[in-house]
C-alpha cells in the first residue's frame, strides 16, 4: 500500500522533472555554433559561397600546391596570414563577409549569415 | 612601340607552333617526349617566369605589377619544387630537349627586350609577355607536356598545376586592364 503510493508520488515528480527540464531545453538552450569548412584546392575557394549562421566557425584549409590567404574584400577589415599548403586558418562569423585571395586576386568567395 | 608589336607576334607565333605542332591533327609532327624531357620542359616553362619576374621586381615601381611579380615568383618556385621532389621520386633525371631549347632562346630574346624598358613602358612590356607567356605556357602543358607524360603521377601532377596557371593568366590580365586604365 505504502509501497504503491511512493512509487505513484515518484513517478510523478520524475515526470515534472523530465517536463521542467524540456522546458528548460526548448526556452533557453542557446545555438550551438557550428564548424564549417572552405576548401582551397586548385586555385578556388570550395565552396566559394556559404551560409552560416550567427557565430558559426569556418576552417579555411589550403589543399593547394601554392600559398593561398583570406582577406576580407576592402582589405581594412581582416586577413588570414599566408597559409603554406596543408595549414589552415579559421574565423567566426557574426555578420555577412566577402573575401579574395590578396595573393592571387581572381580568387573569390563570400559568407552569408542566415 | 614596334618592338613590342613584333615581340607580341613572336609570342603569338610562340603559342602557334606549340599549339598547331601538338594538336592532335598534326599527330605525326609531334616531338616525342620522354618523362625525362616533360620534367625537364616543365622546369624549365616555370624558371622563365621567375626570371622574368626577377627583371619587373628590378625594374618596376608599381605596386600592382611588383605584387603580381612576387606571386610568380613563389607560386612557381613552388612548383619547381614539387617537380623535383616528384622526379626524384620517381627515379627520372629532366633531361634537355628541343622544346625546352626552344623556350629558353625565345626567353633570352624577352628578357633583352625588357632589359632596354623603364616605367610604364616597362609595366606594360612585362604584363603583356605574361599574359603571352601564360597563355603559350598553358597551351603547351595541355596540349604537349600531359599528352606526351606516360607516368600517371606525372601527368596528374602537370593536370594540377593548369589552374594555377590559369588563374595567372586572369591575374595577368587585370592588372594589364589596370595599366591601361591609367
Ligand atoms: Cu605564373
Amino acid at each position: 500500500m505504502n509501497h504503491a503510493r511512493i512509487t505513484i508520488r515518484y513517478s510523478l515528480f520524475m515526470s515534472f522533472l523530465v517536463l521542467f527540464l524540456l522546458y528548460l531545453t526548448s526556452f533557453s538552450a542557446p545555438y550551438k555554433p557550428a564548424t564549417h569548412t572552405v576548401e582551397i584546392s586548385q586555385m578556388k575557394f570550395k565552396p566559394a559561397a556559404l551560409d552560416v549562421k550567427k557565430g558559426d566557425k569556418v576552417v579555411f584549409i589550403n589543399k593547394d600546391i601554392v600559398f593561398h590567404d583570406v582577406t576580407e574584400t576592402s582589405g581594412k577589415s581582416w586577413k588570414s596570414p599566408a597559409l603554406a599548403p596543408g595549414k589552415s586558418w579559421s574565423m567566426v562569423v557574426t555578420q555577412n563577409q566577402s573575401y579574395y585571395c590578396s595573393i592571387h586576386p581572381v580568387m573569390k568567395g563570400s559568407i552569408t549569415v542566415k | 612601340m614596334k618592338r613590342i608589336r613584333s615581340f607580341t607576334a613572336c609570342a603569338i607565333g610562340l603559342l602557334f607552333s606549340l599549339t598547331v605542332l601538338h594538336s592532335p591533327v598534326a599527330g605525326q609532327n609531334n616531338p616525342k617526349l620522354s618523362d625525362a624531357e616533360v620534367a625537364h620542359t616543365a622546369v624549365t616553362a616555370n624558371q622563365i617566369d621567375i626570371d622574368y619576374a626577377k627583371i619587373a621586381k628590378e625594374r618596376s615601381k608599381n605596386t600592382e605589377v611588383l605584387k603580381f611579380a612576387e606571386t610568380m615568383t613563389n607560386d612557381h618556385k613552388a612548383v619547381i619544387e614539387q617537380a623535383v621532389a616528384l622526379v626524384t621520386k620517381l627515379g627520372v633525371t629532366p633531361q634537355d630537349n628541343a622544346v625546352s631549347k626552344n623556350l629558353l632562346a625565345d626567353a633570352e630574346k624577352t628578357s633583352k627586350m625588357l632589359r632596354t624598358k623603364s616605367g610604364k613602358t616597362f609595366d606594360k612590356a612585362y604584363i603583356d609577355n605574361e599574359v603571352a607567356y601564360h597563355k603559350a605556357v598553358i597551351a603547351s602543358v595541355e596540349g604537349l607536356l600531359i599528352p606526351e607524360s606516360e607516368n600517371a603521377e606525372l601527368k596528374a601532377f602537370l593536370q594540377n598545376v593548369v589552374p594555377a596557371l590559369k588563374a595567372h593568366l586572369e591575374h595577368a590580365q587585370m592588372v594589364q586592364k589596370q595599366l591601361s586604365g591609367k
